[in-house]
């Protein structure tokens, strides 16, 4: 068979370039679905680039308890994104903190509780008047002092939270800041959450890195005392807990270590993990993990329809030839020479659609990167990804009209005529 | 002096090293190449069944020229049809070579029919978008034989037919007596043992015609053998043997040609070159 392969190879060529319009559109049907997949993979590819440099840079002493090992699961991430309140869910709690900062080698535990909650500040316009600002569903992080250690965050002025300090005090994120107060030198102004007043002390630097392992924007976020969040609202509880240890060999040690404290401490109950080095950057931002599925699923669509396009196509060109499948059995041809001539055909159109799809993938890829952080994400996997996906599209789309043709009537196909 | 009368043009004047009998092979004169019996060619059901052949015998020997004539509809080129293996019969059996072939997979069909036989159609069926040399060579390409081979042979069989100037041409570019004359040249490509032409002339002008006849003419006194269906009486001067056939029957079977004086068979065209399966190219 192999030397009909140069052959099937020219009659696929020839016939791609006499129909060069409708070839051109059917690639780009397959084009459009392979390039949005790519896109997809390469942004997922971005941020998970993202996130594993700055756990890199968060440096290799850290280790981050989450609740729920199986947290990576889709069904729990589902679970977790329709449920009314996922931070329910949680079973850490600030004593598993404290019970973490008591393990030896242990230099800092910082809880990490997110919700979300309206605040309210009062100012002055231009004219002397006082007003009001209210910014609903703000993000308020719940934490201690050791935020600061186990984050590298830095604070632009004011102090972090301390433990002598006041218990209504908050630190606040730069762009919440120039929200909230117009300003990006709150510290001393006051603000309302919760029907409490609170004082900010702090504002951090700004970071422009919302993608990152604890699913938090600090630049747009609140800091508030975990423990007098909790005296105000039941329901607060904890979804991380980051650890920095004394040296990053004893990290894996550690990392038992608070395994078995907290599972001691919980009766057996095994419903958290323990994250260090890579796995840390695994779980985070499940919103877009599943966001990002079912952009696949669309594209996966799309690219479905764009097989059609081709299944369409080759079917047109199937019909066209029939008088020359008609000749080429005559002469000898096996109905199998004439299933592999048109297979090859879809086989070329598809992989065409493929580079096609390759290059408006990362086309698309650089355009979001302009106005998003995220840069684009070339990798063998996703080119592999392309190349299989595209073979497969020409053989699953291009079979039935190969075989349709390949059982072509010899003799009614003489007769036909164009 | 006409194209006709200059010997260097007449397509029968076949170059020595083309054409030898192999010495040494034996050669058996007059055998039975195709034997068809009581073969029934069917179409419709219940009360619409038609026949296009009903109860037809046939035997035809190596070196024959056989002329099938009658009116249309007779099953002409359905007997054509089934025994160059592109039909099956509904019934009866048909032995190619003493093999019976009724029973045989399509696959192991194409594969005798791109080595033992040889198609020349009324409207000379080339393949519009490939170029003379790759008409010629199409049923060398599925019989296996590497490009080489495969060009090397159609220069030869395109030399013979003072074709081989127009091997880039493509079909559109020739003349309706050329164009026959590739798809005769295609035939013969592959040495097959029999050749079936269905009015190979009917699209052609008298002269045209001639010169295809003549042709045909050339390959039958090599010693091959041809089926040939026509409408045109003054044809049946070329033949061995002309069956006159009518609905589906044989209605007469006239032999011209006493068996003993049929050509003998040459054995190969191009005994230099071997099938080369699988070859690369």
């Amino acid at each position: 068979m192999s030397f009909l392969l140069p052959t099937h190879y020219r009659i696929a060529y020839d016939s791609i370039t006499r129909n060069r319009t409708r070839s051109f559109l059917t690639c780009l049907g397959i084009g459009i679905g392979v390039g949005a997949i790519i896109l997809i993979l390469s942004l997922m590819g971005s941020i998970q680039n993202l996130v594993s440099s700055q756990v890199a840079s968060a440096g290799s002493d850290l280790i981050v308890v989450r609740p729920s090992q199986e947290k990576d699961t889709l069904d729990n991430v589902i679970d977790q994104l329709t449920s009314s309140n996922q931070y329910l869910k949680s079973n850490l709690s600030l004593k598993d903190v404290t019970a973490i900062k008591k393990i030896p080698g242990v230099a800092a535990a910082a809880p990490i509780s997110k919700s979300s909650a309206t605040i309210s500040a009062e100012r002055v316009n231009d004219a002397g008047d006082n007003y009001t600002t209210t910014i609903s569903s703000a993000s308020i992080i719940a934490t201690n002092s050791d935020l600061i250690k186990t984050d590298r965050l830095t604070i632009a002025s004011g102090s972090f939270i301390n433990k002598g300090a006041q218990e209504n005090t908050a630190i606040i994120g730069h762009d919440l800041s120039l929200a909230l107060f117009g300003s990006t030198e709150p510290v001393g102004k006051t603000f309302t959450l919760y029907g409490h007043k609170f004082i900010v002390t702090g504002i951090l630097s700004k970071i422009n890195d919302p993608i990152n392992f604890n699913s938090v924007d600090f630049d747009n976020s609140l800091l508030v005392n975990a423990d007098y969040i909790k005296s105000l609202d039941e329901n607060v509880q904890i979804q991380q807990i980051n650890v920095k240890t004394e040296t990053a060999n004893s990290v894996p040690s550690i990392a038992e270590d608070i395994s078995s404290t907290l599972s001691s401490s919980k009766s057996g109950d095994k419903n958290f993990s323990v994250a260090y080095g890579d796995q840390i950057s695994h779980p985070a931002n499940e919103l877009l993990v599943v966001i990002s599925g079912m952009l696949t699923i669309v594209a996966g669509v799309s690219l479905i329809v764009g097989g059609i396009g081709v299944m369409n196509i080759m079917l047109v060109s199937v019909a066209e030839r029939t008088h020359e499948i008609g000749i080429r059995k005559a002469v000898g041809a096996t109905s199998g020479n004439i299933l592999l001539q048109f297979l090859f055909e879809s086989l070329i159109l598809s992989s065409l659609g493929g580079i096609l799809g390759l290059i408006l993938g990362y086309v698309a890829a650089f355009l979001v990167s302009v106005v998003t952080p995220f840069s684009p994400y070339i990798d063998f996997n996703i080119l592999g990804i392309t190349l299989a996906t595209s073979v497969s599209i020409g053989i699953i789309f291009g079979i039935y009209p190969a075989a349709k043709a390949a059982h072509k009537n010899p003799i009614d196909s003489l007769r036909y005529y164009r | 002096m006409s194209p006709l009368e200059n010997s260097n043009f007449l397509p029968y004047n076949i170059p020595n090293t083309s054409r030898v009998a192999e010495s040494g092979v034996k050669v058996v004169k007059n055998r039975v190449i195709i034997q068809l019996d009581k073969i029934c060619k069917r179409y419709g059901y219940g009360d619409a069944t038609s026949y296009a052949l009903q109860d037809f015998d046939l035997k035809v020997k190596q070196g024959e020229f056989i002329m099938i004539m009658g009116p249309s509809g007779c099953g002409k080129t359905t007997l054509l049809n089934i025994i160059g293996l592109l039909d099956k019969p509904s019934n009866g059996s048909y032995s190619l070579n003493k093999e019976p072939v009724n029973k045989i997979s399509s696959r192991k069909l194409a594969k005798l029919r791109s080595h033992k036989i040889g198609f020349i159609f009324q409207d000379f069926n080339l393949i519009s978008t490939l170029n003379v040399l790759d008409n010629v060579t199409l049923p060398l390409l599925y019989a296996g034989f590497g490009k080489i081979r495969r060009e090397k042979q159609a220069d030869e069989i395109l030399n013979r037919f003072h074709l081989q100037p127009k091997e880039y041409y493509m079909p559109h570019q020739l003349s309706g007596g050329q164009k026959q004359r590739i798809a005769i040249a295609r035939s013969l490509i592959s040495e097959p043992e029999i050749i079936l032409a269905d009015e190979p002339t009917g699209n052609l002008d008298s002269r045209s015609a001639h010169i295809v006849m003549e042709e045909l003419k050339a390959i039958h006194e090599e010693g091959n053998t041809i089926i040939m269906v026509t409408h045109n009486p003054s044809l049946t001067t070329y033949a061995t043997r002309v069956i006159h056939m009518l609905d589906g029957h044989i209605d007469t079977d006239i032999k011209t040609v006493a068996d003993k004086d049929l050509p003998v068979p040459v054995s190969v065209h191009f005994k230099k070159h071997k099938k080369s399966k699988g070859a690369k190219n």
